[in-house]
């Protein structure tokens, strides 16, 4: 019924941290790690502080840092609500190992 | 001559005052893009909170948390006052404070015990001078206030507020502060923020693309761990964030104000200069003409006497 993408929104106090498409997002919910995939039953429920993980539809992940919140899926479309929330040190982590070198050649 | 002299030295204070008040006023004019994007980057967190309220709202047929209502008579209310740290804003501190004193009037007059919190170091001080009791200030970056200001400010009025009423708690919460219409009008509100009324939206509000799908959806809604665990979540939230706009708003307002105000000061100083010109010119120009007068009278004077 849904697509094999989801559009996603994380948003702190202060300022929007990420937006995008993503085919999974991991989140910290109450009861330890939640995966959402596109076409999830429509969601509200609280997440504790923790690393949340999006995955692109090209396989990119971004990992973030995020403070306690809620998260809300409806229609395809996840929000995340943090009262603070940060990419982790080294984002992008990128899947492949040898893109890097790719570039370099 | 003296007066000369005097005139000079007016000009020059004024003009050194005039050089102030335009560089105020670019201050304020570029703190005013910065007020703008704080608002902007708030705003996306701000509609999160209050779609998840309005979709808590939508399924919950009666909610009994204590942000939305609240049972007993306790005659003590908070009165929050959002003040500018500075001066130089023209009425902005002076209008938010008359609407206070009014406001703490009424109150009083219904049989209610107006309690006072302020932000802002002239709100604070005009309180501070005339004795009135304050129950908690917070001064500083009310031109900018973060989200750790609004934080601080936030959670002890929700404190004060979820305390029960033989612990010193409050049964309602009022802010006065200053909304940003433009750039040039700004109005001073009185905004009763809790308890929160709620009123559920009309569904064909809901401008969803997919109207087809959005009932159904809403229908099927799950929470986690449960309705009411989600609610006690996001309601402080939801009130978090709606005290943070009203810092936000009134930080905008107070640029502006500024601004404003700087700009009618430059405009009267150079008023005052080209006045104070057209004087010194005069009196210039009289003396030169008593000087020739004398010159010349002594001279046709001399001129009598040879003849």
């Amino acid at each position: 019924m849904a697509g094999d993408t989801m559009s996603v929104n994380i948003v702190s106090a202060d300022r929007p941290v990420w937006s995008g498409t993503a085919k999974m997002v991991l989140v910290p919910a109450y009861a330890g790690g939640m995966g959402i995939l596109p076409g999830h039953e429509p969601v509200l429920s609280v997440i504790e502080e923790g690393p949340l993980v999006v995955t692109e539809p090209n396989g990119t992940k971004h990992s973030f840092e995020v403070t306690s919140g809620f998260i809300s899926f409806d229609s395809n479309k996840l929000t995340v609500v943090v009262e603070k929330g940060r990419p982790t040190a080294n984002e992008p982590i990128d899947e492949s190992g040898l893109q890097p070198l790719k570039y370099a050649e | 001559m003296g007066s000369q002299l005097a005139l000079k030295s007016r000009i020059a204070s004024t003009e050194s005052l005039e050089k102030i008040f335009n560089a105020q006023e670019m201050i304020a004019a570029s703190h005013i893009a910065q007020a703008r994007e704080v608002a902007l980057n708030a705003r996306p967190y701000t509609d999160a909170i209050f779609d998840a309220v309005q979709t808590l709202v939508s399924h919950s047929s009666h909610i009994s948390h204590p942000i939305v209502r609240k049972d007993g008579d306790n005659p003590r209310v908070a009165v929050l006052a959002l003040t500018a740290d500075r001066g130089m804003a023209g009425a902005y501190t002076s209008s938010i404070i008359r609407e206070t004193e009014d406001l703490l009037a009424r109150l009083e007059a219904d049989g209610k015990e107006p309690q006072l919190f302020v932000y802002g170091r002239r709100g604070v001080s005009y309180y501070r001078y005339r004795n009135h009791p304050l129950v908690q200030t917070w001064e500083g970056d009310t031109e900018k206030p973060g989200v750790e200001v609004a934080d601080a400010i936030s959670s002890a009025l929700l404190d004060s507020y979820m305390k029960p009423e033989d612990k010193g708690g409050v049964s309602e919460l009022y802010i006065v502060y200053t909304e940003f219409i433009n750039m040039v009008v700004q109005k001073v509100r009185v905004l009763r923020m809790l308890p929160v009324e709620i009123v559920e939206e009309d569904k064909s509000a809901h401008n969803q693309p997919d109207t087809t799908k959005v009932p159904e959806a809403r229908a099927l809604y799950s929470f986690e761990p449960s309705l009411d665990e989600v609610l006690d979540m996001v309601l402080p939230k939801y009130v978090r964030s709606r005290i943070h706009e009203c810092l936000l708003e009134a930080a905008a307002s107070e640029v502006a104000c500024r601004q404003n105000a700087m700009h009618s000061a430059t405009e009267n100083a150079r008023d005052l200069i080209n006045d104070l010109t057209r004087k010194l010119n005069a009196s210039r120009q009289a003396s030169i003409t008593q000087e020739l007068t004398e010159i010349i009278g002594s001279a046709d004077a001399l001129n009598n006497k040879e003849e």
